[in-house]
């Protein structure tokens, strides 16, 4: 078996005739962490949905052993997890019908608890702040990929909204995930958490501006010019 | 309230709405005094059970699949379709389409899955003035051809009329009932299966996607089997707009949101609502009986507006 398991090369993503990545290739293998950092705009959450096999794309990809866009969905969704920036709800669930929805209750009110949402389980998603409902889908995220070795867990701007103890916890639980032999995509606005990563991929106007490891990727000259670009300096 | 109590309670209100419905009429039968009794009121009451349980379900499934709470098959065309369909048939030759049982059914549904095919196609997306309006359209549409094709045969227009007043129980006999009701349980059985789909894609179609759901095929069993209940009860009923509301909304208030409990619920919920409101109507005045969908509207109107309002809060 590859060490690889998440594997894109020269990926596209075109919208309504607008290039939205462009010849993007990267890899994962497993037990590494790669973020995915660049300015707004800068096609983070597009890779990512691309990634997740969500987007039509062009180029090659492979995540957790397959193709996303060709294999069904149930079996992409066995070795392939993946937590939207802003995740949304129609109907006004409970914190725990989250658990049963995703088909494993009692992982998902381990992950709940790890989350410091334990004691939220019985309210309503209505009821939570945007935080704690984002720690809800997360948790429900987690608790989605049983089987981490080999598999690609794929999380846009999972800190964003969280509190400082919970932005620790879900740290803590993609150090986990890593650590029992899954790859982990993050995009991310933190370069503090950026730079502890084994990896980094820095976007820019939809493509590759450097990637490697941190202290290569993130250099001064890179960050001024992805970052620059867009201030218009 | 927990789903048993829910349960318990619906399945009492029912089995005395059943009795009440079976003694109620203009014409005074007594209980076991021959033919009429059953061949009146008994497949009316079965028919309105039935067409009750797929708008019921059918509403459900609609919400659910475009992850909103205004969508109802009769507010959104999909009731249009169906008697358009029927009308398409009675207008093109109104001597065959009586020969087999399944000739009207199958016009029904034909203009069902047209209208529910179209709804989707341009309609989702997810905010409620696009799917309305979509509606709106194909309400409007649909209901002009059928007013066409009546106003142009003599011997359908009655009848075409009637339907489009929701005013078709009246007519229930066995013979003619007995295709459609059996299709609408069977659009009931098949809709509950979707219902971890439909949990799923209440999160987003990416999300739905992420925790393997299958979006594309998911929608089209929705649509599917959605235009299958709107068509079958058309062919019972006519038109009723806000059953397919109401009966999830009481579901979902009573168990919550989870699909596995709202669309079983609202399917029961609907038969009550339906059965309900045709025995209001023949009951309260019953020398010039209200139909089932008049009765409806009058409750189900408001209750539509409070929903829409309490939306964009």
């Amino acid at each position: 078996m590859s060490e690889t398991v998440i594997r894109a090369l020269g990926l596209g993503v075109e919208i309504n005739g607008r290039r939205l990545i462009d010849g993007v290739s990267l890899a994962a293998e497993r037990g590494q962490v790669v973020a995915v950092v660049g300015p707004n705009g800068a096609g983070k959450t597009t890779l990512l949905r691309a990634l997740a096999g969500l987007l039509p794309t062009v180029g090659e990809l492979e995540v957790g052993g397959y193709d996303p866009r060709v294999i069904d969905p149930a079996t992409c969704a066995r070795t392939r997890a993946y937590c939207a920036q802003k995740p949304l709800s129609a109907w006004d669930y409970r914190v725990s019908d989250l658990g049963e929805i995703v088909g494993d209750s009692l992982g998902y009110a381990d992950w709940l608890a790890k989350l410091h949402l334990g004691a939220f389980a019985d309210r309503r998603l209505s009821e939570l702040s945007g935080g704690e409902q984002k720690g809800a889908h997360l948790a429900m995220t987690f608790a989605a990929l049983t089987e981490p070795f080999g598999s690609a867990l794929i999380l846009d701007e999972p800190a964003a909204a969280l509190d400082l103890g919970r932005q620790e916890s879900v740290r803590q639980a993609i150090l986990a995930f890593a650590h029992a032999g899954a790859a982990c995509i993050v995009a991310t606005h933190d370069l503090e958490f950026a730079r502890l990563c084994d990896s980094v991929v820095v976007l820019a106007e939809g493509r590759l501006l450097a990637t490697g490891q941190p202290a290569a990727a993130l250099t001064p000259g890179i960050i001024a010019e992805a970052w620059g670009a867009a201030t218009g300096r | 309230m927990t789903a048993t109590k829910a349960w318990g309670a619906g399945i009492i209100l029912l089995a005395g709405l059943v009795l009440l419905a079976l003694s109620v009429g203009a014409g005074v039968f007594g209980w076991g005094e021959g033919g009429s009794w059953a061949q009146l009121r008994l497949p009316r009451v079965l028919a309105a059970l039935a067409a009750g349980l797929a708008l019921g379900i059918g509403g459900a499934a609609q919400q659910g699949v475009f992850r909103n709470p205004l969508a109802d098959p009769g507010l959104t065309g999909v009731f249009g379709g169906a008697l358009f369909g029927i009308a398409v048939l009675l207008g093109l030759s109104p001597e065959s389409a009586w020969q087999r049982a399944w000739f009207i059914p199958a016009a029904a549904f034909a203009g069902a899955l047209g209208t529910s095919t179209l709804l989707a196609l341009i309609g989702s997306g997810g905010s409620s003035a696009r799917l309305l309006l979509t509606g709106l359209g194909l309400n409007a549409f649909t209901a002009a051809g059928t007013l066409v094709i009546a106003s142009r045969s003599g011997e359908s227009r009655e009848l075409l009329t009637n339907g489009a007043y929701g005013d078709w129980l009246g007519m229930a006999t066995l013979e003619l009932a007995w295709l459609p009701t059996l299709l609408c349980v069977l659009a009931a059985l098949l809709l509950l299966p979707l219902a971890r789909s439909l949990d799923l894609l209440s999160f987003g179609e990416d999300a739905a996607r992420g925790f393997g759901g299958d979006v594309g095929r998911t929608r089209r069993q929705a649509v599917l089997l959605t235009a299958l209940a709107a068509a079958a009860a058309t062919c019972l009923v006519g038109q009723v707009a806000f059953i397919g509301l109401l009966a999830p909304h009481l579901a979902r208030a009573m168990v919550g949101p989870r699909h596995a409990k709202v669309l079983p619920l609202s399917a029961l919920l609907g038969a009550i609502l339906l059965l309900g409101a045709d025995t209001i109507g023949r009951g309260v005045w019953s020398q010039a009986p209200l139909s089932a969908a008049a009765v409806t509207a009058v409750l189900g109107a408001p209750l539509f507006i409070w929903i829409a309002r309490r939306n964009h809060e």
